[in-house]
């Protein structure tokens, strides 16, 4: 299969899902387009066919498999996925993990063709130990101190498991790192936009970003062009963590890891439901991807890791010019 | 439609000198143009003259990018930093010449460009001898400079970390290495590991185990030559009296090593002695005879790694004998 004419996609309220929706109707107008979320997400495009869709309940397999039949899907987008934890766990693993297990089986029943779930090179994790570049052969260690993130690496087991069940399927994983640019919103962006954003001490790794165009753009090419596999979704080149927050023009806190996880502790699990590892070792380690494969298959990013960066930074007017 | 210009074309020889006539005329008036229309400001002689609002707006432009100017907004792919870098190049070349009196011995055994493995023996608890093979080979050879790796515990170590990155350092892992020479930069490994850094002062220029071949092996997977460099005197700069594990094992450290000066004086004692160092080149070990897949050849491997471990050691001992004593 070349390029389908139905097109679903699951979680139509997310960032991706709504960014996906524009592009697909700008792309072409013989394509059909459904949406399965559990609200009908405002100002909603009226050539898009939405189906309101509860992935927590427990035969939401079989309700999105009747609605995939009915529609006659060709391609599956699966970006029914939180932007970031809350402290609500069990109900972030019924709908991350269980979610997409449900999807899965429904895209098995109604014999999609093409299936493409978004995921996070967080799965990589911040380990001492990594190399400086993680292919997307290197095994998903994740954080233990982060529930979304060992839901994510549960989903995308699960996959693999489904994948090889069901051969016929093309199936496209697009692990993304962190998302920036004028209009994506999430915990991080939110972390770097504090007034004083406190930063371990004596630690200043690299960080990749990349930009919500090229994200959507990596997203709609999977979805509309034949690209099985694992891709990871990253801008070209880094920069290390002291660079980035000098950029914004930041006033930083530093804090001695010690004393910042233990400060920070019940803040930390009352929001997220995680100790503050669960995050601050992402800005501890490096946790940087290669993404050559992704650059082959959906074309060079427009945006590198510091455009991306000083794309948010303008757009929130966070630099103080002199 | 015109054709290509004929240089040989009669006429042709004389052209280039007439343009540059032409050119220079029309520099020449430019530059009086420049003149006319931002004249040279007087030399302020007097106290009054001081353009103060000018300072006060430099002062503060100054400020505001405090901070940002020492480094660059770049760093390459690995975190190497050329501003910082050039930065520390005084400190470094003050190391170099005047505190360690650095001998460069076989400099022209470096093979002209493309990628290449460096091997040497390991010693001191900070990479300086990384730091000083890798600046001895950049102040010879300005566009050669290798990345050397450090050891994981080193590479996260709080505030040691990222210096050692912004300076050239990377984490030793073969991902990394075949990475580094894949991109065809050279890369400086430091085969004996933690073991090299942890030995005892009495066990000094007796090189360790060279780990399990990994080096050998990212030579044969990539196809590229291994020069042996033996470092003499940088094993005197940290003189490890004993290892002391206990207390290393509730701070999470490794080993705990104990020098004359080091717990006495605290970080202080980090200091190394000015002790004097031979840096000695080998003759490079090519592996192109070898067959593609002989890097699936252990006991090849082996034999190589031994090869290589007796190259380095012979040039430690060149350079031991060659030395007068420890100080000179």
């Amino acid at each position: 299969m070349n390029s389908p004419g139905v097109i679903a996609i699951t979680g139509l309220g997310t960032f991706l899902g709504r960014a996906l929706v524009a592009r697909l109707l700008q792309h072409s107008s013989n394509l059909r387009i459904v949406g399965l979320d559990l609200r009908r997400p405002f100002r909603l495009d009226p050539l898009v066919r939405f189906h309101s869709v509860d992935l927590t309940e427990p035969t939401a397999n079989i309700r999105v498999a009747e609605v995939l039949a009915e529609e006659r899907a060709e391609a599956v987008v699966h970006t029914a996925f939180r932007s970031e934890p809350t402290a609500d766990v069990e109900m972030d693993h019924e709908l991350e993990t269980i979610g997409s297990l449900h999807v899965m089986h429904a895209c098995a029943a109604a014999k999609v063709k093409r299936l493409v779930v978004t995921s996070s090179t967080m799965l990589y994790g911040p380990w001492p130990d990594n190399p400086n570049f993680l292919t997307e052969r290197h095994p998903l260690r994740g954080h233990p101190g982060s529930h979304s993130v060992a839901n994510r690496i549960q989903v995308e087991s699960l996959l693999a498991e489904w994948r090889a069940r069901n051969p016929d399927t093309e199936v496209t994983v697009l692990r993304n790192c962190w998302i920036f640019g004028p209009t994506y919103w999430d915990h991080v962006a939110r972390y770097f936009s504090r007034p004083l954003v406190p930063k371990l001490v004596g630690y200043d790794p690299l960080m990749q970003f990349v930009h919500e165009e090229d994200c959507i753009h990596a997203l709609l090419s999977a979805t509309l062009r034949k690209h099985p596999g694992v891709f990871n979704v990253v801008g070209r080149g880094v920069l290390p963590l002291s660079t980035v927050l000098r950029i914004a023009g930041k006033r930083i806190l530093p804090m001695p890891p010690p004393i910042l996880y233990r400060m920070a502790y019940y803040p930390s699990q009352g929001q997220t439901g995680d100790p503050p590892e669960g995050f601050y070792d992402y800005l501890r380690y490096l946790w940087v991807a290669d993404g050559q494969r992704g650059w082959d298959a959906f074309g060079e990013p427009v945006y590198t890791t510091r455009e991306a960066w000083l794309s948010f930074v303008s757009t929130r007017r966070m630099r103080r010019y002199r | 439609m015109s054709g290509p210009i004929d240089l040989d074309a009669p006429g042709g020889a004389e052209r280039p000198d007439e343009l540059s006539a032409e050119l220079r005329e029309a520099l020449d008036g430019l530059r009086a143009e420049i003149r006319t229309r931002f004249p040279v400001r007087e030399p302020r002689a007097s106290f009054e003259r001081i353009d103060w609002m000018a300072l006060f707006q430099q002062l503060q432009r100054r400020l505001s990018t405090l901070g940002m100017s020492e480094r660059s907004g770049e760093v390459d792919e690995f975190g190497m930093d050329e501003i910082v870098l050039r930065r520390a190049r005084p400190l470094l070349d003050l190391l170099y010449e005047h505190y360690w009196r650095i001998e460069l011995h076989g400099i022209d055994r470096i093979p002209e460009s493309g990628p290449m493995l460096l091997v040497a023996n390991r010693s001191g608890l900070l990479p300086y001898d990384g730091l000083m093979v890798s600046h001895a080979i950049w102040r010879t050879r300005p566009e050669l400079r290798p990345r050397f790796m450090v050891a994981d515990w080193l590479i996260t170590l709080p505030f040691v970390q990222p210096y050692l990155a912004r300076l050239g350092g990377v984490r030793a892992c073969r991902e990394n290495a075949e990475r580094l020479i894949r991109t065809g930069e050279a890369v400086l490994v430091f085969p004996e590991g933690v073991k090299g850094a942890t030995k005892v002062f009495r066990e000094r220029y007796r090189l360790k185990r060279f780990g399990r071949g990994g080096v050998v092996r990212v030579a044969l997977e990539t196809r590229v030559p291994i020069i042996p460099i033996g470092i003499v005197g940088a094993e005197e700069a940290h003189p490890i009296l004993f290892r002391w594990d206990s207390p290393a094992r509730v701070m999470g450290l490794p080993f705990l090593p104990v020098t004359p000066t080091f717990p006495l004086f605290g970080p202080l004692g980090l200091l190394p002695l000015p002790t004097k160092w031979i840096i000695r080149i080998g003759e490079p070990i090519s592996i192109d005879h070898l067959a593609p897949d002989a890097a699936r050849d252990e006991l090849l491997i082996s034999r190589m790694n031994e090869e290589l471990r007796s190259e380095v050691q012979i040039l430690i001992d060149t350079g031991l004998s060659d030395r007068g004593s420890v100080w000179d």
